[in-house]
Order: C-alpha cells, then structure tokens, then sequence
C-alpha cells in the first residue's frame, strides 16, 4: 500500500499549488495560449500512461499518478478556456480565496479530527499534530481574509498574480514552520516564508515608503537569517544532529557555550519572525509602509509562524522533562530566562512606542510588537508551575495554550484591524488618527468592526481578546510568574489608552477644520467582507472559546 | 420530566414578551396601535402557555432544564436554566395574565386619552414582562438576580415614562436607588452564596446539589462541602447570608425601611402602577423568599427577623394609609402593607399561605389598581378623592368591580383576600403560640401587628370607596365623568370576578370547622409528589421548620382546632368590620362628609408626612454619604487617579525616548540587532557560567 502520510500535508500543498496555479493562469497569454494547451494535453496524456504503465514510478502509486494526470488535464482545460491578455482579476483572487479556504477547511477538518498520533511525513524532520494543524488553521485563516481583501485594494495595481502568488507561497512557507521538525527544515521553511513576504512589502512599486521598507525588512532579514543559521550550525556543532529530538537527546554537558551561543541565536532568528524587541526594528516600518493587507498577513499570520517554530524548537529540542526530579531541565542555555527579558522588554517597548504615535498603522505596527511580548510569556513561564513535574507539565501546558489561543484570536482581530486601515487607505482617508475622526459617522459598519477590534486587542470583554488574554495572564499566574504577568497587565492598561484613543477618534472627536471633509464613494465589497468576518469571529469567540482552546490545550500537550 | 410539550415549549412563555419588545421597540410607530397589538398577542400567547404549563404541572410533573452554560468553570459553572413548578408555574400564570389585562387597560388608559411616545411605553411593558417571567422562571439565584436586575430597570424606565414632566423622573430615579441600595445587599449574598455552596441551584441536578439542601445538610448532619467564611459557624454565616439576600427582597418589596420609593412610584403610568404593585417588581421580593425557602426555613433568627419586618410594614404602611388625600396613594401604601402580610406569613412558617395571599393580591390590587384607572381617566386625571364622590351612579362596572377588589382587601368574607389574610394570620398565630422561646414571642408580637393593621385596612379600604363613589359629587369633573370603553371595563370585570372567587382554590378554614377533607387545593398544589422537587414542597418546608427552626403549631390553644380557627378568623374579621363601619360612619353615611382628619392631631402630620422616612433618608444620602463620597473621591482623586496618571505620564514620556531608537536609518537598526544579541549572548554567559 502507498505511503499516504503526506496528504497530511494536504494544507501546505494546497496553499503553495494555488500559488503556482495563479502564475499558471497569469502566465496564459495570447502567444503562450497554444503552446501551453498543447504541452499540458501532452503531459496528461504521457502522465496518464505512466499511471498505467509504470505505477510504482518515484512511490506515487496509480492513485497519484492518476491525480498528476487530471491536474495537468485541469489545466489543459483552464488554458482553453481562460481568456488571453486581459488580467483574469476575478478567477486569480477567487482561486487564491478558493485555496486558502481550501486550506483551511482542510486543516480544520483535521485539526478536530485528529486523534493525538502525530504523523511524520516524508521522515522525521517534517511533523504532523496538533500544534502543527492549529497554526495552520491560523495561517490560512488570515490568507483567506488577506486574499478577499486584497481584491479591492489592489485593484487599481500591476502584477497581481504574482502577489497573490507570493501570498500563497509565504502562506505555504508558514504552514510549513508549524511543521518543521528539524533546524533544517525550520531554516528552510523560514526563508519559504520570508522571501516573498520581503517582496510582499514592496508591492507598490510606484510607492517611496513601501520600496523602502521592503529593503529595510530585506537587510534586517537577512542579518536575522545569518545569526539563526550561525545558530543552528553552533547547535549542530555541539550535538550532531538537526532532528529536534535528537537534538535534545544528544545534549552533553561538553561545549556548554558553544551550544549556548547557538541557543541564543536561535532565540534571536526567531525572534526576528516575531518582532520581538531587540530584533523588531523592521517592524514599523514595514508594517507602515507595505500595503495594509500585507501588513495584515505579517503581523498576524508570520509572527503566530514564527511563535509555532519558537514552541516546536523549545520544547522538543531544549527541554527536558525529568519526571523523577520532578523539574524541567533547560538545556543548553538558559532561553527561559532570554525569554522573560524578551518578554517583559518586548512588551513595554512597543507599548509605550505605540502610545506616542500619531498615525494609526504605526500605532497598531506597535501594538503587533506588544503582541508579541504577551505571547512570549508562554515560553518565559514555562518553568514554573508546581512543585511536581506532574505540576509543572500542567502549568506549561496551560501557558503554551494561552499563548495559542491569543495567537489564534489575534489572527482574527489584528488582521481586522489592519484590513480597516487598507479600507482606510483604498478610500484615501489619511494616516493620522485626526484623519479618522469622524469615519463612524460616514462609515458606521467598518467602524463598528474597527471597535470591536480596538477593544479586543486592549482586553475588553466580551470580546475574543479578552479571553485570550485571560486565559494566558492566568496560566502565568498559574505557572508563579505574577510579576510577569504584573507587567503584562500594566503594559495591557497602558494599551487601552491608545486603543480607545482610535474609537474615540471616530465615533467622538469633532473634525479639525484644517482636514478636509471625509469623502466616501464606495463600499468594497471584498474588504467589507473581510472585515465584517474578522469582527464576527471576535466577537463570536465568546461561543466557539471553549473547543478551540481544548484543541490547544491538546496541542501543547503533546510537547511536554 | 423531560417530553412533555408544554415544559418543551416553556421558553416560548419568555421569549414571546421579548419579542413584542423588539417589535414594539422597531416597528410600534408603523402598527395600529402603536405596538400593543404586538404586546397583547404576546402576553396572551404567554398566558396560554402559562396555564398548559400550570395545567402540566398539576398533573404531577415538574422540569428544570439548563439551557445555556455561559461560563463553564469547573467548579463554579454559571448558567441560565428554567425550573417550572407549582410555584414558579402558577406564578406565570400570574404574572403572564395581569400583563395581558394590563396591556389591554392600556389601550384604555394610553392610547384612548392620546399619549405620545406609545411605542417606548409598549416596548417597555414588553420587556418589563419578559424580565419577570424570566425572572420566575430562573433554576437559580444568580439568574434570578440578573432578572431581578432587568425589572428593577424597567421599572425606572416605566415610572418615568413621562420624563419630561418634574415628577416622575424623580420617583423613577428615587426607585431605581432605593432598590439598588437592596439589591446591593443581594449581590453580595448572591456571591457568597455561590462562593459557599460552589453552586446557587434552586433544584438539584443529576450533577449538582441545590444550595439549600446543602445548606439543610450542612445544618443537621454537621458542615460538609459547604466552606464558611470569616470564622462564623455554619448557622450563623448561612443566616448572613440569608440577610444580605433579604436586602434585595426588603427593598424590591418595598418592605420597611426601604419602602419610601413605592409611593412615588405612583408617578408612573397607572397601568404600570398595576403591573409594578400586583405582578412584577414588588411581588419579586417576595417570590424569590418564597423560591428559596427551602433555605430560609433552616434559619429561625432570620424568619423571625423576616416576620417582625413584615407584621411591622404591614402596620406602619396601613396608618399612613389612612390620612391620603389621592386614590392611588391610598393604594400605594396599602400594597406595601399587604406585601408586609405576605412577608410576615413567610416569616411565621407559613409558605402557603403567603403564596395565597401572593395570589389573591396580585388580582384585588391589579383590580383596584385599574379600577383606580379607570376612574383618574373619568376624572380626567385629577387624582384626589376630596375631588370625586358619588362615582358610584355614574360608573356601575368600576364602582362594582373596584368594590370587590376593596372587599377582597379588606378581608371581608367571603372575598378572596379574607381567605388569604386569615390563612396568614391563623399561620402566624398556631406558630407563635406553639413555638417555645423569643421565637414565640417574636411571632406573637408580628401576629400582634398584623392583626392590628387589619383594623385600619378596612378603614381606609372604605375611607377611599366610600370618598369616591359615595355621596354627593364633589366637583364638575365627578359630575359629568369621562367614559371609558370596553378596553377598561373587561379587565376590571375579569379581575373583580378574580377577587371575588379565587378564595375557593384554598378554603383551609371551611375545610378545619366543617371537615369537609380535600378543598385546600392549594396546599395540595404546592405538595407535588415529584422526585425532582422532594426538597421543594410545603411538606418539607413544614418539616424542616419544625426540625431545624424549633418551629411548632399548637393550633389547640384554645380547646380545639376548629375553635382556634374560629377565634382567629373571627378577629380578623370583626377587625375589618370595625375598620370598615369606621370609615362609613366618618364618611360614608354623610352624602357631603367631611374632614376629620384633623381630629388625629399631631398623629395626622406624622402620618401625612409618611413618619419623616423620607426626610432621614435623604439626610442620610446628604449628611452622611455625601461627606463620606467626597472623602473617597478624594482618594481617589488623589491616589488612584494620581498612580494612574503617574502611568500614563511615564508611558507618553518613555513613549518619546523609544520613539528615538527607530531612527529609520537601517544601519542603525543593524547595530542595534547586534548589540542586543551579544548583550543576551553576555547575560546568559554570565549566568550560564561559560566564562568561569
């Protein structure tokens, strides 16, 4: 019988074939046409003999072949019927939607499915569970807003297939994070993620600010890259392995600070992904200057990648459950304590940058940094908790969830509220927030959602953000870092003045004379969509909170 | 037990009101009617429901069903459920077919006299009915708060209906308060209620114990998963909290001292005032003492506290009643010592008697509530009775029906109030006589009371019929009244037959002298035999009164049974006689009587002005809470506010400087990257040990 493991892959293939797909589409013009057509009948047919002839062929099986052979006969099909020359913008963002829905409904149908054997797919540097499908759900979550949103917003711009190719291959790259199982695989998946979101940042060709921050991001990357692989060959160095369980059993007390090195610079390349101060410099500015749905999939869907690798890698690599000591044993530094400086460093700097700006997608570029602080406390308290190991694995558990589940809601909230800024944007209002003021009148819909973002991101019931944070700030409590979560909620206080600076500016402050009077011409309907989505799940959180946080709870169960 | 229709429909009791609110509140401007049609369908769909379910339950069934778990902590899950038994079932039926006639007189009493603002009012009343349905309905106590909570706001919002006149946004300001000031009380009961039995179940589940019978097991088999708090034995910190619970109830109830805000309450709408005084808000307190007497039955110190209030109230409200000069003040005070009645029943082990009283109360009052109506629309809204008199000739329905309603309140035989009024009494009276100790005493002193009360509620029952029917008319407007349409007169003449009957479901005395076995239908009603409710029932209520209160019949003390029903039925009866050839030799036998109530002296000022409770409360409000406030708001001014503007201070300042570190130059933020990572690299170095 075949080996069918890798279908659980199934939501990474179809995030990154839809990518290929849409530059198969785009590519389809008046003199590709007909060589395009001929090629892909032929290839069907010469796949479709080998699926007869020679099934066994690269292990695919006649079930496989056969798939390849109906694909490519797909798009013989679509070459025949997609019409040349003109941009085809309605088929590549429904396609695009169409797989990251795909993808979702896959990993979702997994997810509550999935029954706790986690699956190694092409070997042990590639892990299928429950963490794993849970980021997925997140990452393709907010592709799919970030693509129906996309519609409107770069309606007016060249190259669209190849953003929304680059979108499906970052989102592949992402997907794939939540299950790499190696260093290796984690640099490679990494990068997947990393390189077309460079490009991403500066889509808008014609714009200064984009352009810049798309190098700034790309240089910063690339430093960040290079000390997380300096960091990962140090590990390999030390160890001689790459596999994360081997890792983990390989760990001598020899070349202590050779490893320990390479530990922190892992903790640094991935911190990189997560924004996290100090290696959050890129974030405002990209943020700022990328298109607003871009902005979106970063701070959402990149940083809960980034924050997967960071769970995955701690806890499997550098962790060591001693249950007759009745402890955890960190191995190779001390990156808890990396972490509570990150943690505690991460929240306050980008809360209190967030409170002094006056353009709104700065602001919340901030609070994405702040974000982040709130979430490393699952790491930075992972050693708490008890005095039993039974206790103590518990506790973690706990916190790995919390951090999960605010990564799960602020997928919804944060993406939301970046998408009201593109609708911002798309209707030219400006960036400060007394360019907001009055929006709610003339748009009280959007503004509505833009509320129910604010709130949630500041920790207001009843909405999504409060629960999560909730659940995390009790679970560090739960682990014995009050003073963490002390700080955290400080930091959360300091967050709702900015926050609801933003509602007030919409819904109450009178408009200064010197702004023009707000025009609004149109309601896309893409964004709308989007928005009003992102706002309901926050809202709704409220019902669905309970089985999705036990699938986080299972999730990190499977860590420790 | 689950599968019968009418408990699987019972959602819809509550959801109907709720939905003529959201009609009313949307669509009232566009109906005809301006939203009661959408009102009266709702509360008659109720009331049908109402009377299937009571129907059901008669027939020996009871249900309780959770219905939606909203915080789902292991050990304290909150949630919302519906519990229909004989007491929540007939109180439906209750309070579903008083708002039906209400909305119907409304028609009469709002939309006929060309009020503005309809749709508001209709809503309002919508939701006013949806709250206490839920209300009634709720399978615990913290639902049953939250419900409590709504018809406390709908009562603001209905008394002050017409907020642009001085009045009535004062009174509904003035309720909205005083109930708060309870409820206040309440919260705090309900939370250690739920922090001391991890649930506020009514009923027990198959997962969950209720809170009383935890209570009842803690009490007489020693305190067992019950956790007690600031160092007090189990008897003693559950009669704290019963107390604090009796905060919302004393001042839902408008029981003294926190009844001041009733009588102002007549600014409301009349309609309104019927629906507050006979159904909603105030028979609230009451009912929720009578939901969870299962709890109140194990504490003697607070019945006894709950029948000295009640015998207390019921007295004090009725001699102010005596001196009003407006029908509905009259009435306003007569509701606060008739909810002193039921109170006191509660307190002197009579469940059922209270229940009755409850529900003959809820007819007569709604009657002479509408009847009142029905009569300030005649008079074009002049509401003293020196202004009326001889109503009688000119308005028969009102005259007769409101004379049944006053007979029933009077306690005249054979009306439905005197069964009720007497079964108190008589309870009240066999319990203090029996039971040995203060609490003895304490019952005989309530009894002492409330029999006393029932002089001068005959009295000024009739002071006030015999003002505004009787006699010569006393000015143009009673002359020529305005006449009223079918929208008033059905509803009176539905309640009056009500009042005058509704003694017969409960005919204890009849059935003690005659020995005639099986008319008290009631007391059999409140007894079902359904295991869901074992712990719920009169029966048990009686036993734990007698095992764990030391509470005793002795209904021999003078000679037999029969005779000491007699004796007390025949007081209380002779009383309300007196009370009542009082007021008609005063008033009644002159076609043009006079004043007298100048002959009372210094007593007719203390009464006139309600004892001063308004004067010292409101001394209390500014001569002592205010100084008090301000201490706090300076604190808090001070302090609080001063740490918090300190954060915000530090955050906008911190918030420049880090401003400076994204200097936007890329370079910059390379070294900086940089920097970090090796000052990371040295602090895990040196704590690591790596350069040792």
């Amino acid at each position: 019988m075949a080996d069918t493991t890798w279908l659980t892959l199934a939501p990474a293939f179809l995030l990154g074939l839809t990518g290929l797909l849409v530059l198969y589409v785009d590519s389809i013009g008046h003199s590709t046409k007909g060589p395009i057509a001929v090629l892909s009948l032929l290839g069907s047919l010469g796949v479709a003999g080998v699926a007869i002839a020679l099934p066994d062929v690269l292990g695919l099986g006649p079930a496989g072949w056969s798939f390849v052979s109906v694909t490519l006969l797909a798009m013989f099909a679509l070459a025949l019927f997609v019409e040349p020359g003109s941009q085809n913008r309605r088929l590549i963002a429904g396609l695009s939607t169409a797989g990251a829905v795909g993808a979702l409904g896959v990993a979702a149908a997994f997810l509550f499915t999935f029954d706790g054997e986690p699956v190694n797919p092409f070997g042990d540097a590639l892990v299928v569970d429950g963490m794993s499908l849970f980021f997925a759900v997140i990452v393709a979550s907010v592709t799919a807003m970030v693509t129906v949103a996309s519609y409107n917003y770069i309606a007016e711009h060249s190259y669209q297939a190849e953003y929304y190719a680059l979108v499906l291959l970052a989102a592949t790259g992402m997907t794939l994070m939540a299950s790499a199982n190696s260093l290796v695989t984690v640099f490679v998946a990494l990068e997947l993620a990393s390189l077309p979101s460079y490009a991403l940042v500066a889509f808008l060709k014609e714009n200064k600010g984009s352009v810049e921050a798309g190098l700034k991001y790309f240089l910063v990357g690339a430093l960040s890259s290079a000390v997380f692989a300096y960091g990962v060959s140090l590990v390999y160095g030390a160890t001689g392995s790459l596999q994360l369980t081997a890792v983990q059993n390989a760990v001598t007390g020899e070349f202590t600070g050779m490893l320990g090195m390479g530990v922190v610079m892992v903790v640094g390349g991935i911190a990189f992904k997560t924004a996290s101060v100090p290696f959050h410099f890129w974030a405002p500015e990209a943020y700022e200057g990328a298109p607003a749905p871009i902005s979106a999939f970063l701070s959402s869907a990149s940083k809960a990648a980034g924050f997967v690798i960071a769970f995955r890698v701690f806890t499997e690599a550098f962790l060591q459950v001693s249950e007759s000591a009745g402890e955890f044993l960190v191995l190779g530094a001390d990156w808890v304590l990396v972490f509570q400086i990150l943690a505690v460093v991460t929240m306050t700097l980008g809360n209190l940058a967030a409170v002094t700006q006056d353009k709104v997608k700065r602001m919340l570029a901030y609070s994405s940094v702040g974000h982040a602080g709130y979430v490393l406390m699952s790491l930075a308290a992972l050693s708490g908790g008890g005095a039993t190991a039974t206790a103590k694995i518990e506790a973690g558990q706990f916190v790995l969830a919390g951090g999960m589940m605010h990564l799960f809601v602020y997928g919804f909230m944060n993406t939301g509220a970046f998408l009201f800024i593109a609708l911002a944007e798309y209707w030219d209002v400006g960036r400060t927030f007394e360019d907001f003021t009055g929006l709610g009148r003339q748009a009280p819909v959007a503004s509505v959602a833009m509320t129910v973002f604010m709130f949630s991101l500041a920790g207001l019931p009843p909405f999504g953000g409060f629960l999560s944070k909730y659940l995390l700030f009790g679970a560090t409590v739960n682990s014995g870092f009050v003073w963490l979560a002390a700080v955290a909620i400080v930091n959360s206080a300091v967050s709702l003045y900015y926050y609801s600076k933003l509602v007030k500016a919409l819904w109450f402050d009178e408009r200064p004379d010197d702004k023009k009077p707000l025009e609004i011409s149109s309601r896309p309907t893409g964004l709308y969509a989007a928005v009003i989505f992102a706002a309901v799940v926050t809202t709704a959180m409220y019902g669905v909170f309970g089985p999705v946080s036990d699938a986080a709870v299972e999730a990190a169960a499977a860590l420790l | 037990m689950a599968g019968e229709l009418a408990f699987d429909i019972a959602p819809a009791i509550v959801a109907l009101p709720f939905a003529s609110f959201l009609v009313a509140l949307a669509l009232g401007n566009y109906m005809p009617k301006k939203g009661a049609s959408a009102g009266i369908a709702a509360t008659a769909g109720s009331l049908v429901l109402s009377l299937f379910a009571l129907v059901t339950v008669a027939g020996g069934s009871t249900y309780q069903q959770d219905l939606f778990t909203w915080s789902a902590a292991e050990e304290v899950p909150l949630h919302f459920g519906i519990f229909i038994d004989p007491l929540s079932a007939m109180m439906l039926v209750i309070v579903s077919l008083i708002a039906l006639l209400v909305h119907v007189f409304s028609l009469g009493y709002m939309n006929d006299e060309g009020e503005t603002g309809l749709p508001r009012y209709y809503s309002e009343l919508g939701l006013f009915t949806f709250s206490m349905l839920a209300f009634v309905m709720a399978d615990n106590l913290l639902m049953a708060f939250m419900f409590f909570e709504l018809v406390g706001l709908c009562s603001y919002l209905l008394i002050g209906f017409w907020f642009r006149q001085d009045g009535p946004p004062s009174a509904a300001k003035k309720a909205f308060l005083v109930t708060r000031f309870g409820d206040y009380f309440f919260l705090i009961g309900v939370v250690g209620i739920v922090a001391t039995f991890g649930t506020a179940r009514f009923v027990s589940t198959d997962g969950q114990t209720a809170f009383p019978v935890l209570a009842e097991e803690a009490l007489v088999e020693g305190g067992h998963g019950v956790t007690t708090f600031l160092g007090f034995g189990p008897e003693a910190w559950f009669s704290i909290l019963g107390l604090l619970v009796l905060g919302g109830v004393i001042g839902k109830s408008a029981q003294f001292p926190l009844h001041t805000w009733l009588p102002d309450a007549m600014e409301g709408p009349t309609p309104v005032s019927a629906l507050i005084h006979a159904a909603t808000m105030v028979a609230a307190g009451v009912y929720l003492v009578a939901r969870m007497y299962g709890f109140y039955a194990l504490l003697p110190t607070v019945l006894a506290i709950i029948a000295l209030t009640g015998g207390f109230t019921a007295l004090f409200a009725a001699t102010m009643g005596v001196v009003k000069r407006e029908i509905k003040q009259v009435l306003a005070y007569s509701t606060i010592s008739q909810y002193g009645y039921m109170m006191l029943a509660l307190g002197g082990g009579g469940y059922v008697a209270a229940t009755f009283h409850l529900m003959t109360h809820a007819f007569f009052k709604a009657l002479l509530f509408l009847g009142a109506g029905s009569v300030i629309i005649a008079m074009h809204h002049n509401e003293d009775m020196w202004d009326m008199g001889g109503l009688k000739n000119r308005m028969p329905v009102t005259y007769y029906t409101f004379l049944a309603g006053s007979l029933a309140l009077a306690g005249i035989v054979p009306f439905a109030g005197f069964w009720s009024k007497d079964e108190v009494l008589y309870e009240v009276l066999v319990h203090g006589l029996g039971s040995a100790g203060t609490t003895g005493t304490m019952l005989l002193a309530a009894y002492a009371m409330g029999l006393v009360a029932v002089l001068f509620t005959g009295f000024y029952t009739f002071r006030m019929v015999f003002l505004t029917f009787h006699g010569e008319p006393r000015t143009e407007t009673a002359r020529d009244p305005e006449p009223v349409r079918w929208n008033v007169k059905v509803p009176l003449v539905v309640l009056g037959a009500l009042a005058t009957v509704a003694g017969v479901v409960n005919m204890v005395p009849v059935e003690k002298v005659l020995g005639i076995k099986g008319i008290d239908y009631l007391h059999q009603f409140l007894d079902p035999e359904s295991e869901l409710v074992t712990n719920l029932t009169a029966h048990h209520y009686g036993e734990v009164l007698h095992d764990v209160s030391g509470y005793t019949a002795d209904a021999t003390a003078f000679g037999s049974e029969s005779v000491t029903v007699l004796v007390s039925a025949g007081l209380s009866l002779g009383l309300a006689l007196a009370g009542v050839g009082l007021a008609y030799a005063l008033y009644g036998r002159s076609p043009t009587p006079e004043e007298h109530t100048d002959k009372l002296g210094g007593l007719k000022t203390l009464w006139y002005n309600n004892y001063y409770q308004d004067e010292y409360q409101v001394w209390l409000a500014s001569g002592l809470t205010l100084p008090l406030a301000k201490v706090a708001d300076r604190f808090d001014q001070g302090i609080i506010d001063g740490v918090v503007n300190g954060v915000g201070r530090t955050s906008l300042t911190g918030g420049s400087y880090v401003k400076r570190i994204q200097t936007g130059i890329v370079t910059n933020y390379a070294a900086l990257l940089a920097l970090g990572l090796v000052a990371l690299l040295l602090i895990v170095g040196v704590t690591g040990g790596w350069f040792a």
